[in-house]
């Protein structure tokens, strides 16, 4: 890397939150910065993407030819690669409609396919699905200090390690009780945790924006979802919301 | 063990004297369950409680602290010290209490002195109450339902009175300054005896009284039980978060956001947690849910007796109802119970 971390931010398919997000803390925003070279930041400048740089983040899911390319550039350029919100880890909202997209894509626009759309969209993907990424910063939106404690990361190293374990722990250090006994869904059973179970902390289920946890039990949450009487249909339903890839077996 | 009788209205006045000196925790009504909490006033507590969600594992061993503080551009380690100001757990039931036992001899081994543990512990005073068991209680198997140390005080309510345990100067200083005591009588004590059995009797009988469950658990380790109890698990570690005893940590280097100077901190682990046992090269040495629970339960239950002579597990039966999946310490004595039906 050149002396000082030469940072683009770019972003793809997504509301730009997470980015607006990292704006949030404006007391710690000079500390950051002073840490990095911004390079480009998508968001507030309409030049075009520098070539030279040493970490790349992206924000958003790929859902273009164009998208794809951008990102694949993104990757031959940096050192580090870090994506910052669902959309990016999951392909997160846009997402919903990548288990029949032709189909969506009909019932929308009919014979009437925009330009836009008709040169190039694709079926929405993950960025990881496109490139190898180094560092995720999770959830919808994502916590700015989430986004600082990774950035360090990618900088400087870090002995912090990312458990797969899921939300309910978090959440009874909170104190707060569990959704299951009051019927209501919650996917904290199944959601990576990280986030400390704040949606859950304000009374709130989880709607499982940190993404589905790689050792996630879905089968048994199925089974409490059941048992409670919410349903196992439901938790399927709502784990389509960031588009958690569900595996068949699991399912079964 | 000397032991003084008060009239419960002088109760009150012993909860003042204390917030006069301390930081009073105790029992309060948090949504629809109850939690240790700070109080200001004996109003706010609830004296016949049922199981906390969480335990007072939190006031000793939180699931967050801070080790030190450091400063990247001296790389030397910044001046810090733990400061607790004095408190009194009140309130805590004899599970609770032989819990914090445990921890003590695991955190006040004179080999490996924690001196965040003994920070707490030793600014911490612990005034017990009795209690009646709820439908997850199971510590009169594992030896816990009596607590014969670790307290300052522990009463017992014998209705319109208290008979009161004393374990510590420092309480009985303040309990005889602040209360009017008198000596135990027989009809106390008769009264104290008959309460016991009352309790004894009302554990739920749908828990199995094993006997030799150490050696149980060896006998059985290799059992397809063990993967279809752990093959339930979701990995979601709430059995440790709120489990009295679970006590393993993890430790990690937080920066602070100008990246130049950071905090160590201990954070709470759980062997349940998938990456608990992965070490470097990334080798996991229990790599399932069988492995894992296995493991948790061998330690509650096993692994704990043969180094200090009792179960880790004190039957508080706060996992019991925090696990989604139905996996508990009961979970295994139902177990046993069934191997004993079938050798039979």
């Amino acid at each position: 890397m050149a002396d000082t971390p030469r940072v683009v931010f770019a972003g793809l398919a997504s509301c730009f939150g997470c980015q607006i997000n990292i704006t949030n803390i404006e007391e710690h925003l000079m500390d950051v910065l002073g840490q990095v070279d911004l390079k480009y930041w998508q968001l507030t400048s309409s030049d075009p993407m520098p070539t030279d740089f040493d970490v790349a983040v992206i924000e958003g899911a790929v859902t273009t030819e164009a998208a794809k390319e951008s990102v694949q550039a993104l990757r031959e350029g940096a050192d580090a690669v870090i994506t910052i919100g669902a959309c990016a880890a999951t392909s997160g909202i846009p997402g919903m409609s990548t288990e029949d997209h032709a189909a969506d894509m009909d019932a929308v626009y009919g014979d009437k396919v925009p330009y836009v759309v008709a040169d190039g969209a694709i079926t929405p993907m993950a960025v990881k699905d496109v490139i190898s990424v180094d560092f995720e910063v999770p959830c919808c939106p994502i916590d700015p200090y989430d986004f600082v404690e990774v950035l360090q990361h990618a900088l400087y190293g870090s002995n912090i390690y990312r458990r797969s374990s899921t939300l309910c722990g978090e959440c009874k250090n909170n104190e707060r009780g569990c959704f299951y006994g009051r019927n209501t869904l919650c996917l904290g059973l199944v959601t990576r945790s990280g986030c400390g179970a704040r949606c859950p902390n304000l009374g709130r289920p989880c709607n499982g924006c940190a993404g589905l946890s790689p050792d996630a039990n879905v089968a048994q949450a199925r089974r409490v979802a059941d048992r409670a009487g919410v349903g196992a249909a439901a938790l399927d339903s709502a784990l389509r919301i960031f588009n958690q890839p569900i595996a068949d077996e699991e399912v079964s | 063990m000397l032991y003084r009788v008060m009239d419960a209205s002088e109760l009150p006045k012993l909860i003042d004297a204390f917030m006069e000196r301390y930081e009073v925790i105790a029992p309060v009504q948090s949504g629809r369950s109850v939690a240790f909490e700070p109080i200001s006033s004996f109003d706010e507590i609830v004296l016949d409680y049922p199981t906390t969600l969480t335990s007072l594992k939190k006031y000793i061993l939180p699931p967050r602290e801070t080790l030190f503080e450091f400063s990247v551009d001296d790389a030397d380690v910044t001046d810090y010290t733990l400061e607790i100001a004095p408190r009194v757990l009140f309130g805590a039931h004899a599970c609770d209490i032989n819990a914090l036992n445990n921890l003590d001899l695991v955190f006040e081994d004179a080999r490996y002195p924690d001196p965040y543990f003994e920070a707490h512990r030793a600014a911490t005073m612990v005034v017990g109450i009795n209690c009646s068991p709820s439908e997850t209680c199971f510590c009169h198997l594992l030896d816990a339902d009596e607590v014969r140390s670790g307290y300052d005080l522990f009463l017992q309510d014998l209705g319109d009175r208290y008979l009161i345990s004393i374990g510590s100067v420092e309480a009985a200083n303040i309990l005889e300054a602040a209360c009017e005591l008198r000596e135990a009588t027989d009809e106390d004590r008769r009264e104290f005896r008959r309460l016991t059995r009352e309790r004894q009797e009302a554990f739920s009988a749908d828990i199995p009284d094993i006997q030799e469950i150490p050696m149980l658990m060896d006998a059985f380790h290799k059992d397809e039980f063990w993967a279809e109890l752990g093959g339930r698990c979701l990995s979601c570690t709430a059995c440790s978060a709120v489990c009295p005893t679970c006590y393993c940590f993890d430790i990690a280097d937080t920066l602070d956001e100008d990246g130049k100077t950071g905090r160590r901190e201990r954070i709470l682990d759980a062997c349940t947690s998938p990456q608990f046992a992965q070490v470097a090269g990334g080798h996991n040495f229990r790599e399932t849910g069988r492995d894992r629970v296995r493991h948790r339960m061998y330690h509650k239950l096993n692994g704990f007796n043969s180094k200090h002579g009792r179960y880790l597990c004190v039957g508080c039966g706060r996992c019991v109802r925090a696990c989604k999946a139905d996996i508990s310490p009961i979970e295994v004595l139902r177990f046993f119970e069934r191997k004993g039906t079938e050798d039979a």
